[in-house]
């Protein structure tokens, strides 16, 4: 009985996980340069260089920046692009959705 | 195609080669920047980390082959549309490995600045350093000169 009641609440999670929104934050390091981060930005973002330049003023500054908010799977393949770049990002829940 | 050429000093950036070539060697099993996700399936975790190796060593391997016969002949290297992007990803990968293999002792706020009397440093953290700034002005001169349309978008 006790695994039946577990399950449901685990696909559940799931769930929530896989639909609530995500939040994309890029984190500081003292290595990359700050015209580098802007160019990453707004290549991978689609930013034009004003909200690329505050993003990443936004990072050196207050040690992370939320670069994008939906869905987790779109969240993790942004992760996954900003590695590719050498920059370090985290997911985390975007509970304002 | 635009193209811009470098004419580098071979007797400064020479020596510099062997600690580049030496990181790149670490790089071919280690991410410059490891992943911080946290929650990250176990077996999309491998397959982001083999999947980023390769194309961590690809950049690597191109930002080496900038230093061949012309360069040791004419102390020339050239970045363009094919080369560009992917030797700045290098650059900023090495970049990062000289920190954690290196220069962490000179402190972060050191590192963020640049601002350091080179002479004040033993000759194999001197170096080092150097190779970090020589990089880091690869970077510059492709951002700066090379626009967005070969940068890609």
């Amino acid at each position: 009985m006790a695994s039946s009641q577990t399950l449901p609440q685990a696909e559940t999670r799931t769930e929530l996980a896989l639909t609530g929104a995500w939040r994309v934050v890029v984190l500081n390091d003292p290595v990359s340069l700050m015209s580098y981060v802007v160019l990453v930005f707004k290549k991978v973002f689609g930013f034009d260089e004003q909200t690329a330049r505050r993003k990443m003023l936004e990072v050196h500054e207050q040690g992370r920046s939320i670069v994008w908010s939906g869905l987790r799977e779109k969240a993790e393949a942004y992760v996954f692009t900003l590695q590719q770049w050498h920059l370090t990002a985290v997911l985390e829940p975007d509970e304002t959705h | 195609m635009k193209r811009i050429e470098v004419k580098l000093a071979l007797p400064v950036v020479a020596p510099l080669l062997d600690v580049i070539k030496e990181l790149a060697d670490n790089l071919r099993k280690n991410l410059a920047a490891p992943i911080a996700l946290q929650d990250l399936d176990t077996d999309f975790h491998a397959a982001w980390v083999d999947e980023l190796l390769v194309t961590q060593n690809d950049e690597v391997q191109t930002l080496l082959s900038l230093f061949d016969d012309e360069f040791f002949s004419e102390g020339l290297v050239a970045f363009d549309e094919k080369n560009a992007e992917v030797i700045v990803r290098a650059c900023a990968a090495i970049r990062l490995r000289l920190r954690e293999r290196y220069l962490k002792a000179l402190g972060d706020e050191t590192l963020e600045s640049g601002d350091l009397d080179l002479n004040a440093l033993d000759e194999h953290l001197r170096k080092a350093f150097m190779c970090y700034l020589f990089l880091a002005t690869i970077q510059e001169l492709i951002i700066q000169h090379l626009d967005e349309s070969i940068l890609g978008s």
